[in-house]
């Protein structure tokens, strides 16, 4: 998941960043509007985290402009002030939903990982296909009821493809959105760890939950369970 | 022209000046030809005296006798002559007023029965009034013989009337217009009082020396001032909410501070400390919160446009059905689209915000904002309602949540600061009430009851 933060106070950037990275994330980082904007429009995002009191250029403004420029990942504002109105504006300029300052993390990354999960059409912080569900909160896969242990980037790996369950994705897109921009991008890495994924998932060769459509992608084929 | 007087009293003297002026010139000329007309008629009949007068001697010679019936004419220099002269151009008679001086020369009338009238100088360049009248005379059966009578008058008499009722006239008219200059200088000065009392109030009220316009201003003005007042009580108001709650929010900080103090004083435990720290940390941040937002309550706005709620409450409605996506919440809004709000937006913003948010953290899936104007007392209130289906709240437990005697410190867990800001600002700034009661839907009913015409007139 790619995630960016565009937040002027350098410190709280830092600490946001670091505890997204912890959990998973690739993280782009912006200290002021216009930087922010423009990698909004340049990269391809799964969500963004947008403090509203930006120096340069107002954070509803660079909310404004994407949604114009037809960029429709999810957004989460920052408000240091509370009053309904500047969430109303927020809210109403495009962004999805709003943390007011000071804010606890374990909040932030609850509400952004259930921002990420709607994009995807799911509801629930559980993520149900078949016999495989995912916990998006514990960051736990269990196959039949039973955990299945899973790096880091297995595990990135796996809820993507399952938050876009039954939609074609290509190995670029999940390139882009699994890494981070100064990290290693071989697609051979890809297929490796796809096929250690299959292992895992499907040990016996008979649920084929991944199935790879040749120069086309990766599709998770299994069925929602849950909304 | 910057004073209104200035302009006024320029504007009206110089339309009072021309009138007069105008007038005057008028009335001067409507004398001057009566006047001459006057001398005209009295010259005519002066003519037809001495044609009365006037016989053919035995030479059939035309002869005018010594006495004449003007006296007049017989007085040298008395200001009337008369002469007559024949169709030649030669004097036959001179009347003995006309003694050692001749009458002017006059264009030559030559054919019987016209006069003529001219103003003219005579030998002696004295102003004369001329007339000229001729005749086809008869000295024998069928002979004629023609022969121009001539009446001259000074003008002295006439320019001496003329003069005396310009005297007059001008003389009056410049009085008359001094006195009306007057007594509008002394009508504007009575009419524009009440400006200069606005004025001195004003300053007054600037130097500290009065806290509000006063009252009995005409009614041209009356808007004005209440207007003003009003404004100057919202600034009061707004100044002693910003000065209640930094003295609020100085005394409530102060709490959590002693408690951390008291925590480093009593070398706790880094696990005890760590958690007396979260704790205090987290009821300051309520606390600044609150404070914040009590203070930023904009209140009753004098002059402003009334607010239509229909568009407020469906903004709300966006948001929270956004915010709430995953929940898929059903929730509705009543509201008549000619029901309106006077008073900031933003504060209405924040009372629907508030409860509607409490409403959906607590609902199963239904909430609905309801709001109303009624009337009671004869003061108009706007109703704001939030109902929701949820487990509703106990009635014991609804003045504790309103934080009714607790005034600086809301820390109601569960339903956040949200409605101890709703409440005062309903109570506070919009002289309402805040109730928590049970609706149809079975949950908590949360009523608003704001009044508009507290501050106003």
């Amino acid at each position: 998941m790619r995630i960016l933060i565009i937040e002027d106070e350098a410190p709280l950037l830092e600490r946001v960043a670091i505890q997204l990275r912890q959990q998973g994330y690739a993280v782009d980082t912006a200290a002021d509007g216009r930087n922010g904007l423009y990698l909004g429009q340049e990269y391809p995002l799964d969500a963004a985290v947008v403090d509203l009191g930006l120096p340069d250029l107002p954070g509803i403004e660079v909310i404004r402009r994407w949604r114009a420029a037809g960029r429709h990942f999810p957004v989460l504002i920052l408000t240091a002030r509370g009053r309904w109105q500047d969430k109303v504006e927020g809210l109403e300029a495009g962004a999805d939903d709003y943390l007011v300052k000071p804010f606890y993390i374990e909040e932030l990354l609850a509400r952004l990982r259930a921002l990420i999960r709607r994009t995807g059409g799911w509801t629930q912080a559980i993520l149900n296909c078949g016999p495989i569900a995912l916990d998006t909160g514990a960051q736990q896969v269990t196959l039949l009821g039973q955990p299945v242990d899973l790096t880091a980037y297995e595990y990135k790996l796996l809820e993507y493809l399952i938050l876009h369950a039954g939609t074609v994705i290509s190995k670029t897109e999940l390139t882009e959105h699994l890494y981070q921009e100064d990290e290693d991008r071989d697609s051979n890495v890809l297929e490796v760890l796809v096929g250690r994924l299959r292992r895992k998932l499907d040990p016996d060769r008979t649920l084929n939950p991944i199935e790879t459509l040749r120069g086309r992608g990766y599709r998770f084929r299994l069925e929602r369970s849950t909304g | 022209m910057r004073s209104l007087r200035g302009r006024l009293l320029v504007a009206a003297s110089v339309v009072l000046a021309a009138f007069l002026g105008l007038t005057g010139l008028t009335l001067d000329g409507a004398f001057r030809d009566s006047a001459m007309a006057a001398v005209q008629s009295r010259l005519q009949a002066q003519l037809y005296i001495l044609l009365g007068a006037a016989e053919l001697d035995a030479f059939n010679r035309l002869t005018l006798p010594q006495t004449l019936p003007e006296a007049r004419f017989s007085m040298p220099d008395s200001g009337l002559y008369a002469d007559v002269i024949d169709s030649q151009g030669n004097l036959i008679w001179r009347s003995p007023s006309l003694l050692g001086r001749a009458l002017p020369f006059f264009p030559a009338v030559r054919n019987a029965g016209e006069i003529q009238f001219a103003p003219l100088t005579s030998s002696d360049d004295k102003p004369l009034f001329v007339m000229a009248f001729t005749v086809n005379w008869e000295i024998s059966v069928n002979q004629y013989q023609i022969f121009t009578f001539r009446v001259a008058e000074t003008q002295k008499e006439f320019l001496n009337q003329l003069w005396s009722f310009r005297k007059g006239l001008w003389g009056w008219l410049l009085a008359a217009t001094g006195v009306l200059l007057a007594a509008q200088g002394l009508i504007l000065r009575w009419s524009l009082k009440p400006l200069r009392r606005v004025a001195t109030e004003v300053k007054d009220i600037e130097t500290g020396q009065r806290a509000e316009l006063g009252g009995g201003y005409p009614e041209e003005l009356f808007p004005l001032t209440a207007n003003l007042n009003a404004l100057l009580g919202q600034s009061r108001a707004h100044l002693e909410r910003y000065r209640n709650a930094l003295a609020d929010l100085a005394h409530s900080l102060k709490t959590p501070l002693a408690v951390l103090r008291g925590a480093l004083d009593n070398d706790a435990r880094p696990e005890e400390l760590r958690q007396t720290l979260n704790e205090q940390l987290e009821r300051m941040n309520r606390t600044v919160d609150y404070q914040l937002q009590r203070a930023a309550a904009a209140g009753r706005i004098a002059l402003s446009a009334p607010l239509p709620v229909a568009p407020i409450a469906r903004k709300i409605q966006d948001s929270l059905a956004k915010v709430y996506a995953s929940r898929r919440l059903r929730l509705s809004s009543e509201v008549a689209p000619s029901t309106m709000f006077y008073g900031d937006e933003g504060d209405l913003l924040e009372i629907l915000g508030n409860l509607a948010d409490n409403a959906c953290k607590w609902c199963q899936w239904q909430v609905i904002l309801r709001a109303y104007p009624t009337d009671r007392d004869g003061r108009a209130e706007l109703v704001v309602e939030v109902e929701d289906d949820g487990p509703g709240i106990p009635a014991e437990q609804a003045p504790l949540l309103l934080g009714r005697g607790q005034r600086a410190d809301p820390t109601v867990a569960g339903h956040g600061i949200g409605l101890a800001v709703v409440r005062d600002l309903v109570e506070e700034v919009y002289y309402g009430r805040l109730d928590i009661g049970r609706g149809l839907l079975g949950g908590a009913l949360v009523r608003a009851r704001l009044r508009f015409q507290a501050n106003g007139s």
